[in-house]
């Protein structure tokens, strides 16, 4: 993954010395090493091995954002490796849980579907007209197939989404990645001309599947829509219905998430389907982190514009000095701006006050969330893989 | 003999069945209001000719049920060949829809002239009636209720009105809808609104598709 030829222009500021950066990273490490600290002994050492490498990983990535000022560029590579190890780790454990990636009726009967963040805004209505949720999963913290019950998990996004609001898709989704991986691999865009009206897809597919799961009383998404079926779990197609729902998701994963941000370079599923970033999207209003556009330094160049992976920059909203509400606070834009222009911003605060001061704050708060959310999932899908070997 | 203790339960069970008629017609009704230009006494009117035809769909199915003596007992192969090309009907009236009002936007300006199809527009075809009248024919899970216990009276004029008063129980429900028409409309919404239907229309017209192939969905 050759991420330096892709950002159009690293960012002018000046590197921090290796002091002070490593000062600034000891939070961080401290943080991780908690997380990952082991103090078990089992008789395969792949689990510790796994940890180890990812305290590591996710203290390096911390270090050279810190170092170097940059931080898409790096943010990149643990989004990247928390895209590719989940479906490693989650696929293993259904597999060794229930001996098949297909998910049969009896499992959903049972209420031991695990449960991802991406039904919860399809719940929501359903739940306040029958009390009942429309998910065949259990509503424990340690329910469910895999340990995620919906409590802890919807816990976990609501108090991460109300600190970072849409940075949850950029630091914490574990779908995301392998679309920002494939959309960082050709050295430019083939497919350019993007009509802008698609930027309206993820609430068009919110509007549909939160009224057509009020009508199902279903998750209408997981049951047709979910192009991460494809690689985590998807129906025991035992009969027509079944086959048609596998194939929606293979569909759906090879076009918005392989095939689309090969040709755009762009986060094609997040940008222009996925309803849980639209429902997201509502949280930036409540986050108190955001990215503005200092209209004194501004050229404007726009290429911010074009890193952005998700459009959420138009000439409109860079003249008016800010970014569109379904801004994933990836800092893509941050980075390629060559005059400082594009700053991480505090609201309440002067958008030309202190930006790298707001940027450390959020990426405090958004890194300790990745080690302790992502790093885990990380180190979960290495252990499988280093089980191997180990 | 119609007795006003069985009207008042056709009021009560419509008052109690509303949320599930809501749930029902929601994934219709909701994209439609949106696609619609602002305000309230719009929406009202869109609702009114929605509502009015959804009622019209509701007796003409109890009457014509009534008179072939199948209304709780049609069976299952005629009714999945009915119910099969009420949905694909609804599917095309949703795309239909949602076609209409990109070209509407197409040719007019932004904001005013977005959808032409609603009863009170120029065009003069009667959108909400038709979405109104194939939601109304649909057979939803209320509907069924009110069809079980209207079959268990003794004449068309007696279940008709248990119909009827059952509609206005839950009618009450859908006012709330209005409101929608506070909702600001720019280019944004309506484009959502109709994405939302063409997505809407083919689940519809996947469920009206397997209904005609003779596979049971969703209890139909």
């Amino acid at each position: 993954m050759a991420t330096k030829a892709r950002t159009p222009k690293a960012a002018a500021m000046a590197p921090r010395t290796i002091g002070r950066s490593l000062l600034l990273t000891l939070p961080i490490a401290f943080w991780s090493l908690l997380m990952f600290a082991n103090p078990q002994r089992h008789s395969n050492r792949a689990p510790q091995i796994a940890s180890l490498i990812t305290a590591v990983f996710m203290i390096v990535l911390f270090f050279m954002m810190m170092r170097t000022g940059n931080t898409y560029r790096w943010r990149r590579w643990f989004f990247v490796a928390l895209g590719i190890l989940f479906p490693v780790g989650f696929i293993h454990t259904v597999m060794v849980m229930r001996g098949t990636m297909g998910l049969p009726i009896e499992e959903m009967i049972a209420g031991r579907t695990p449960f991802c963040y991406l039904p919860i805004p399809l719940l929501i209505l359903p739940a306040a007209f029958t009390k009942s949720l429309v998910f065949p999963g259990s509503i424990l913290p340690s329910g469910g197939m895999s340990g995620a019950g919906m409590a802890g998990m919807a816990g976990l996004w609501l108090a991460v989404t109300l600190v970072l609001g849409k940075g949850w898709c950029s630091y914490a989704c574990f779908f995301g990645g392998i679309e920002e991986g494939m959309a960082s691999v050709p050295p430019r865009a083939k497919l350019r001309k993007i009509d802008p009206r698609w930027r309206y897809g993820p609430w068009a597919v919110l509007l549909a599947m939160v009224l057509l799961s009020l009508a199902l009383f279903e998750p209408a998404y997981c049951m047709w829509l979910c192009p991460f079926k494809a690689v985590s779990e998807y129906v025991a197609a035992r009969n027509t219905v079944g086959m048609v729902q596998n194939g929606i998701f293979v569909v759906l994963f090879a076009g918005l998430v392989i095939a689309l941000p090969l040709l755009t370079k762009k986060r094609t599923q997040c940008a222009f389907f996925c309803p849980f970033g639209a429902f997201q999207s509502i949280f930036n209003k409540t986050s108190v982190f955001d990215v503005k556009i200092d209209r004194t330094r501004c050229s404007p160049c726009l290429l911010c514009k074009t890193a952005c992976p998700t459009m959420s920059l138009t000439d409109e909203s860079i003249v008016r000095g800010e970014t569109l509400m379904s801004c994933m606070k990836c800092g893509a834009c941050v980075d390629a701006c060559p005059k400082q222009a594009v700053v991480w911003h505090i609201k309440g605060t002067e958008v030309a006050g202190k930006p790298e001061r707001a940027r450390l704050l959020f990426l405090y708060a958004a890194w300790a969330m990745a080690v302790m959310f992502g790093g885990s999932i990380i180190a979960e899908g290495l252990a499988t893989i280093l089980h191997v070997f180990v | 003999m119609t007795t006003p203790f069985i009207l008042g339960e056709a009021l009560t069970l419509g008052l109690a069945s509303g949320p599930a008629c809501m749930a029902s017609c929601g994934p219709v009704l909701v994209p439609s209001l949106l696609a619609e230009r602002a305000g309230l006494r719009r929406n009202a009117g869109f609702l009114s000719a929605f509502l009015a035809a959804r009622f019209l769909g509701y007796l003409l199915f109890a009457a014509v049920a009534w008179g072939l003596g199948v209304l709780v007992s049609l069976p299952p192969a005629p009714r999945l060949l009915l119910f099969g090309v009420v949905h694909v009907l609804l599917a095309g009236a949703l795309l239909w829809y949602a076609y209409s009002a990109t070209h509407a936007c197409a040719q007019s300006c932004a904001g005013s002239e977005l959808v032409s199809i609603s009863v009170t527009k120029k065009r003069g075809v009667p959108g909400a009636a038709v979405l109104g009248f194939l939601t109304g024919v649909s057979l939803c899970p209320p509907f069924v209720a009110a069809g079980v216990r209207a079959a268990g009276l003794g004449s068309v004029a007696a279940a008709l009105l248990f119909f009827a008063l059952f509609f206005v129980g839950t009618t009450v429900w859908f006012v709330p809808f209005v409101g929608m028409g506070c909702v600001a409309r720019n280019e944004a919404v309506t484009t959502v609104a109709r994405m939302a239907m063409v997505l809407i229309a083919i689940y519809y017209a996947y469920l009206g598709l397997a209904m005609l192939m003779g596979r049971r969905v969703y209890g139909y």
